[in-house]
């Protein structure tokens, strides 16, 4: 079995919140396998986003470490990190966050454009994944003149730019209706079909139930977890 | 997508609130220019006045400087032979400026009088009829208002009268002369009335012909470079009179109005201050309004590096916008202030207080630009500095 492409061992968050502390993570461990498409659950405050941020390196931990591609985070300075964002993971957010200002196309160009691909290369990665994501004929549309369901395929199309190692998602279904989240629900089952791996983290049982693992958290600690992979 | 390019549609996000913004800028960039303008271009205006005829040299009673008080150099004639005769020099002529009087039909009329050497002067550009010849002692030349005033034109014939009698209330001296020529005369105020004749004519008029005076002598050199040294030389040569270069006049006029330098610079100073407070606020608010999209950006592995040049990129965009306007702006309110400003009695129609050039225009818009990026310094580091996971968290709930 080859190594793990994400560990995360112990991991512990503490916010300061009115003179007192929360622990928004109390020794959390993961590990996550290439081509895995994993889910986590649970209710508002259980610590799912928090994992997520702190897998992600966009938040350090208080305690434990996270390695990525056998890479530990917590030794890696601002400039390093940042630019293992962008080349080795793919962020997709609740409320999409693309740039208004810029066109669908504009948008997925931006991480490629950051990472020094060259114009005419991002312009057609971009239009190649604006058409995996089925909005190739909304690539000149402004992102506010897109539908929700739109903006968060362009969103995902944004994560794909670099051609991550993982595809973190957090809450991606959280601001559309049921039919349009059955849109990303196939886009996204579509993705690990084709090798992208998935951790989602959700509260929409639906998307759980699509991924190969369920990974159940509660109060800043991992209760349960169906399916085949390892805590 | 170029950072400008970027920076311009974040700004078109708030139209109104930009466009105030743009305004502001606008406002401050005129006045900086104005101020660049005002601060250099007396000098300049100075020096291109004196330069106008290619006279390099003024020669002038001890103490004083060309027309500054009625003090006259004597034996003018026989100073410019000498002077014609220097090494160095190529050309020399003496003016005398003095008070006459024009008669119309039923009055007298005050007139500035030049008497001029018509082969060698530096006073007047003939804009109709002909220039007075050498010995022309039957002619005359009419400054527009004077011409006017003694309801005469080319061709005319028209009567001067000398100083007047304070007994009798008579003019000692009457000449009917023939209307050669209207002039420009250089150093005239708006509406001067002037007229010019040969300098024997003039000294007549004035009464002091046996007296051979002249206000000021001037001199040509051969050579723009060799004027320090020949101004030096005739120093030494006639050390009773005053002997000044046009530079030697420029600083002079230079200390005389050194306050409207140093109010130039106060209020392009200010104008400055103003231009950055207006870029640095509005762009402080555009980056607290968009830490959502900025924390979103660097999540995705943007770098604080071009999270900074966008916004440094907003503030020059604004700059460049506003400034483009103010240009515009400061080049109009000039001309109005200009118009202002020359109409105060005494100054030349033709001296200017705001001169553009190329150079005033590139140093304000290059202070402008420089001063409206580094109002970006601030609100960039805000923006680099701006929590990630805290700033996402937020924007979640």
């Amino acid at each position: 079995m080859s190594p793990p492409l994400l560990v995360a061992r112990e991991l512990r968050k503490d916010y300061p919140m009115n003179g007192e502390t929360v622990h928004a993570l109390r020794g959390v461990s993961l590990s996550v396998q290439a081509g895995e498409y994993v889910a986590i659950a649970g209710p508002s405050g259980s610590g799912k986003s928090t994992l997520l941020q702190l897998t992600g390196g966009i938040d350090t931990p208080s305690g434990g470490s996270v390695e990525l591609l056998g890479t530990r985070l917590e030794s890696l300075g601002d400039r390093e990190l940042t630019r293992l964002r962008l080349t080795r993971l793919g962020f997709v957010f609740q409320r999409f966050h693309l740039l208004p200002v810029l066109t669908a196309r504009e948008n997925v160009e931006l991480p490629m454009a950051e990472a020094g691909v060259t114009a005419p290369r991002r312009r057609e990665r971009a239009r190649e994944l604006l058409e995996y994501v089925g909005l190739r004929h909304r690539e000149g549309h402004r992102a506010t003149q897109l539908s929700g369901g739109e903006m968060q395929r362009v969103a995902i199309a944004r994560a794909l730019a670099n051609r991550p190692a993982i595809l973190l998602a957090d809450e991606p279904t959280g601001e559309l209706d049921a039919a349009t989240g059955r849109e990303i629900l196939d886009l996204f089952r579509r993705l690990n079909r084709d090798g992208t791996t998935l951790l989602v983290v959700t509260h929409d049982e639906r998307l759980a139930a699509e991924a190969g693992r369920i990974v159940h958290m509660l109060d800043g600690r991992i209760v349960a977890q169906d399916g085949s992979g390892p805590v | 997508m170029t950072g400008l390019g970027w920076g311009l549609r974040n700004l078109g996000r708030h139209p109104l609130r930009t466009a105030l913004a743009l305004a502001g800028i606008a406002v401050a960039a005129a006045m900086l220019l104005d101020m660049v303008m005002l601060s250099g271009g007396i000098e300049k205006s100075f020096s291109e006045l004196l330069l106008a005829r290619g006279y390099h040299i003024r020669i002038t009673p001890k103490g004083t400087f060309p027309f500054d008080t009625e003090a006259a150099i004597p034996r003018a004639t026989g100073l410019v032979r000498a002077l014609r005769a220097e090494p160095g020099v190529r050309a020399a002529g003496a003016v005398l400026g003095t008070s006459v009087y024009g008669r119309t039909a039923d009055s007298l009329v005050t007139l500035v009088g030049y008497g001029v050497q018509p082969e060698a002067q530096g006073l007047y550009l003939v804009t109709a009829g002909a220039d007075l010849g050498p010995g022309d002692t039957l002619g005359v030349l009419l400054s527009e208002p004077a011409a006017r005033l003694l309801h005469a034109g080319v061709g005319d014939t028209v009567a001067l009268a000398g100083r007047l009698d304070p007994q009798m209330a008579q003019a000692s001296t009457d000449r009917r002369l023939a209307v050669r020529g209207v002039v420009r005369w250089i150093y005239d105020s708006r509406g001067q009335p002037s007229v010019g004749t040969v300098l024997p004519v003039m000294q007549r008029l004035d009464g002091r012909a046996a007296a051979d005076p002249a206000s000021l002598l001037l001199v040509k050199a051969t050579d723009d470079r060799s004027v320090a040294t020949l101004a030096a030389h005739l120093r030494e040569r006639f050390p009773e009179l005053a002997v000044n270069s046009v530079a030697d006049l420029v600083v002079e006029a230079k200390r005389r109005l050194v306050y409207f330098t140093q109010l130039s610079y106060v209020l392009g100073g200010m104008s400055l201050v103003v231009a950055v407070l207006l870029v640095g606020t509005l762009l402080t608010i555009t980056v607290n309004e968009r830490l959502g999209e900025i924390a979103t950006l660097r999540a995705i592995g943007v770098g604080r590096g071009t999270i900074v040049r966008q916004v440094l990129a907003e503030g020059a965009a604004l700059t460049v916008v506003g400034g483009g306007a103010g240009i515009l702006l400061g080049l109009v309110t000039a001309e109005y202030l200009d118009a202002i400003l020359t109409s105060f009695p005494g100054l030349p129609q033709a001296f200017s207080f705001f001169v553009p050039r190329a150079n005033t225009l590139a140093v304000a818009a290059a202070v402008l630009l420089l001063t409206g990026s580094l109002a970006g310094l601030y609100p960039a580091w805000l923006a680099s500095k701006a929590p990630i996971a805290a700033t996402l968290r937020a924007e979640a709930t």
